[in-house]
């Protein structure tokens, strides 16, 4: 008998696990995917419903993925929703990466969020999955930094509600450098004088391979990744081996053969070596900020060196709200995200949560933060983070040949027309 | 007995001989039922969500359920449902659909069915040319329908019931009662007028509702904007095709690539899931990642395997010969010590050593610059990366090769030795024609199965150096330290458009057979081990 019965107790078990499993969130009341296939030309509800209401029916509710920092300050903000509205706000937090992935997997299921929280730099993965429903935020647009909201366009559509946008900066140390340096052959001469008088084991660190902060270099010497026109970036214009490319990897080359620079610097070597005192300068961005004020160390931040291309120009990374096209409620979560999001307060709250400059006018003229504001600064002239799909296939062919040159297993020009080359054969599907 | 018998006896004998018992067989019936019950419930949100692979799966599963617990003479198979149960459900369909995506073209921007794209497509709308944009205010019936009285930028009012066409009208005629300050009337008869803050609570209900008549419906767009928007892309059935109404373009669908495409070329977004046949595999093969170098990563992949597992093996073993003298005091506290790397979480471990081999702050390159003057450039030259992984890798893994040795040893015949020594045989020749021969037969098979799970090890390539340093020259990223699951996962989420997973589902069933030759070639050779076991 009692193994009969454990038997079935654990058939059942099996099945409920394997099916719990299989589906992370069978929802009760689901949306019968036959009710979409009627055509949205016929008008609904010719006829009133037999059944008299007394009280309507709020069934309203939103959902939203946001990444912890951001989370209790939604929640908070859906807790006064449902006071005034009497929408109900459901936060589910997630790693701020896992945000996207899951996106993915969740919309088309149907189990999805109704908006998300972002970076800019999604939308092609996301609108080319059809994932994202546009945004209108009209007479609200005017009050958003302009290029915070061109980064949330894609092919000229709007997706996003931007409230953050961070850059990266030129850091150095004032005791040894009093006087930011505006060109790079200066930051190059600095970084000799320091060395030779030993005050510094190296005077600039440069993390190794990582193209995010090579990139305001390059602009510096004229270099671009893809070519921008009317119609955002051209993926058909790759400009990793562009004259202006290939001369900032030349320099590169030249500050490694001459030992101001050295590989196998990473991240936490690249900051270590600034906190320490053993490197005066490097580029780094407002999430270094909480790491550098704890460690005590002098610092100054300005803008990034120019060149013969002109100024150093940085990555913008935009951050904002987006609503799923697989939201039954788009309207409401439009009109959440323009009437209780883009207010003052709320972005006021968002600055001070996240430490990044705001996008949000009125909150970005307000900042005190004199660290943020200088970032703000050098992120003026800064070029949005290309959204396209083809981005993907440019990092690690970028990244490995800033690596190649840092190892010096191959003259700088070689490693980066090898690079264009190998992402054109992605972005061409040859491979 | 033939077959009719058998099956009648199967249902029908069960009622006799249980009757003594029906308590268990109401019982067992009521479980069956529940997950009956449970797995229609499932199949009906699968079949909703339009998931057909898990919809056969689950379905032949709680079929097969129900006929081992109903027919009697199927009785033995009951002890064995759980475990077929999973092995279908967590190894058999994983496969499957690994096999079935190879030959798609699910990827990004093909990650929605038809349908899916088609319901998508259809909820965009446009404005049409000089129509006119309003501000609105509705007002909401007992029985849940709606009026909107539109207000155009010009001051023009219109009036939409539901169900009737819109119509323009004065707000001065007497039918409508009283005004606001804005001139709006106040209520409607048996229709309150939503405030703002009531507006948000029913505004989804609303977006959904088209007033008027076609072709001149009116839609709300937002808390402050309702205009004449009409649907912009219409699925025509008999065409297979698209209609893009805004710009009068007729996309049709390409079944072949998964996207509605024009006659110009111009593809819609998304595009959708198609069967590709065997295009992945086509893409692999003419790939320039197979010309370039692939040969490296290919070598470098069984040569990895290869070494991973003979040292760990080398190093396991010695240590469990040691220990397993029992003369040796406190063996037991040091072997249990020496087990710790295989506690500790791999992912952490490699990370660990990842610092630890950093050539300006790791503690084994600074200390070796402390008292040789150099330390090797463990991740930037290719030669020292690749001896820095495979240490990294004997690490992990000789505590497993000494637990398994360990326990082997002690499976050898004691007197074969004591033959041994009384024959003169030294312990070189002990070690050599008596405990490695018969210690291969018993961890034959496990060597074989770490061979096998070093040749995927992915973790201790990607969390060590992502497979750098990067090889310079070649025509796709890759690195000398890459393994080919490793270089798989650069060409096929790394590289492309995000990811793409019929292409990975490709390589990875190319990388499957790879994997099995390897292992079948292995016990071939393993054989010869089993053919001296029994000689001794």
């Amino acid at each position: 008998m009692s193994k009969k019965l454990w038997m079935l107790v654990s058939f059942m078990l099996i099945a409920v696990l394997v099916i719990t499993a299989c589906a992370p969130k069978p929802t009760p009341t689901p949306v019968p995917v036959v009710e979409k296939t009627e055509a949205p030309v016929v008008p609904t509800a010719t006829k009133p419903p037999e059944i008299v209401e007394t009280e309507p029916p709020v069934a309203a509710q939103l959902t939203i993925w946001a990444d912890e920092t951001r989370a209790p300050i939604i929640e908070a903000l859906g807790a006064a929703f449902f006071e005034t509205y009497g929408v109900e706000i459901v936060v589910e937090q997630y790693g701020f990466g896992d945000i996207r992935d899951n996106l993915k997997i969740a919309g088309p299921a149907g189990e999805g969020p109704d908006i998300i929280i972002g970076a800019h730099d999604w939308l092609g993965e996301l609108v080319i999955n059809g994932l994202l429903a546009p945004i209108d935020l009209g007479d609200k647009e005017e009050l958003f930094v302009a290029s915070a909201v061109e980064a949330f366009k894609y092919e000229g559509v709007l997706y996003g509600l931007p409230y953050a946008i961070e850059n990266v900066a030129f850091f150095r140390n004032p005791d040894l450098v009093p006087n930011a340096p505006t060109t790079w052959d200066e930051v190059a001469q600095i970084a000799a004088d320091l060395e030779a008088a030993g005050t510094v084991t190296q005077g600039y660190v440069l993390q190794q391979g990582d193209p995010y902060h090579f990139f305001p270099i390059m602009t510096a010497f004229g270099g671009y990744v893809f070519g921008l026109d009317e119609q955002g970036y051209n993926p058909q214009d790759v400009g990793i081996d562009s004259p202006g490319s290939i001369a900032a990897a030349t320099w590169l080359d030249t500050m490694v053969k001459e030992g101001h620079l050295t590989p196998d610097i990473d991240w936490d070597t690249m900051h270590v070596m600034f906190e320490n005192g053993s490197s005066a300068m490097f580029i780094t961005g407002p999430w270094s900020l909480n790491r550098l004020r704890e460690s005590g160390i002098p610092y100054a931040i300005s803008n990034i060196p120019s060149g013969p291309g002109g100024e150093g120009r940085p990555f913008l990374g935009v951050q904002g709200f987006m609503v799923s096209a697989f939201s039954d409620a788009p309207l409401l979560a439009q009109t959440f995200l323009l009437e209780f999001v883009a207010t003052e307060e709320t972005m006021q709250e968002l600055y001070e949560a996240g430490g990044r400059a705001s996008a949000y006018l009125p909150v970005l003229d307000a900042t005190e933060d004199a660290d943020l504001a200088a970032f703000g600064e050098a992120g003026k002239n800064g070029l949005p983070m290309p959204a396209i799909p083809e981005m993907s296939a440019v990092w690690t062919a970028w990244g490995d040949a800033v690596t190649i040159i840092f190892q010096q297993q191959q003259a700088p020009d070689e490693a980066f027309m090898n690079a264009a080359e190998q992402i054109r054969t992605a972005i061409a599907g040859g491979q | 007995m033939s077959t009719v018998e058998t099956r009648a006896r199967g249902f029908i004998m069960p009622l006799a001989q249980m009757s003594g018992n029906i308590p268990r067989l109401a019982l067992r019936l009521i479980g069956l039922a529940l997950l009956d019950a449970f797995a229609v419930w499932f199949l009906y949100l699968l079949i909703r969500d339009g998931v057909w692979p898990l919809v056969v799966i689950i379905t032949i599963v709680t079929l097969g359920l129900n006929i081992i617990n109903l027919r009697e003479d199927l009785f033995p198979l009951r002890w064995l449902s759980p475990g077929l149960t999973l092995l279908i459900m967590m190894a058999l369909y994983p496969i499957i659909f690994t096999i079935y995506t190879a030959f798609t073209n699910y990827s990004d921007g093909h990650l929605l069915t038809k349908l899916q794209v088609i319901h998508l497509l259809a909820k965009e709308h446009y404005l049409p040319e000089g129509a006119q944009t309003y501000s609105w205010v509705a007002y909401r019936g007992s029985q849940g329908d709606y009026i909107l009285w539109l207000t155009s930028k010009d001051g023009e009012n219109l009036l939409a019931v539901q169900g009737e066409p819109v119509k323009a009208v004065s707000p001065d005629e007497d039918e409508f009662g009283p005004l606001d300050e804005e001139g709006i009337p106040v209520s409607f008869e048996g229709y309150r007028r939503l405030t703002r803050i009531d507006a948000v609570k029913y505004i989804s209900e609303l977006g959904k509702i088209e007033f008027g008549e076609e072709p001149n419906t009116i839609k709300i767009s937002s808390l402050d904007a309702a205009a004449q928007y009409q649907q912009r892309y219409v699925y025509d059935d008999d065409l297979d095709a698209i209609i893009d109404r805004a710009k009068e373009i007729v996309y049709s669908a390409d079944n072949v690539n998964g996207a509605f495409t024009s006659s110009e070329g111009a593809s819609l977004l998304p595009g959708y899931q198609v069967p590709t046949g065997l295009k992945n595999f086509k893409r692999l093969f003419t790939s320039p990642a197979l010309r370039g170098p692939f040969a490296m990563v290919f070598m470098w992949t069984v040569a990895f395997a290869f070494f991973s597992v003979a040292t760990t093996f080398a190093l396991g073993l010695f240590l469990a010969l040691i220990f397993d003298d029992p003369q040796l005091k406190g063996r037991k506290i040091i072997r249990s010590l020496l087990i710790i790397p295989y506690a500790i979480p791999g992912v952490i471990g490699i990370l660990i050593w990842r610092g630890m081999l950093n050539p300006h702050l790791g503690v084994v390159s600074t200390t070796m610059k402390d008292i040789i003057g150099w330390a090797p450039p463990w991740l930037s030259n290719a030669w020292w990366s690749k001896i820095a992984i495979l240490l990294v890798n004997l690490w992990l893994g000789y505590p497993y090769m000494m637990l398994i040795t360990s326990g082997a040893l002690q499976a050898i015949p004691h007197d074969l030795y004591e033959a041994a020594r009384v024959d003169g045989a030294t312990a070189w020749q002990r070690f050599w024609n008596i405990t490695l021969p018969l210690l291969l037969v018993s961890v034959g098979p496990l060597l074989i199965a770490s061979f096998t799970f070093n040749f995927n090890n992915f973790n201790v390539i990607y969390l060590f150096n992502e497979g750098g340093p990067p090889i310079p020259a070649t025509p796709t990223p890759a690195g000398h330290t890459d393994i080919l699951i490793s270089y798989t996962y650069r060409l096929a989420f790394a590289g492309h458009r995000g990811s793409d997973y019929g292409y990975a589902a490709a390589i990875t069933i190319v990388i499957f057979l790879l994997v099995s030759l390897i292992t079948i070639f292995n016990f071939r050779y393993t054989r010869i081990w089993e053919e001296i076991s029994e000689s001794v």
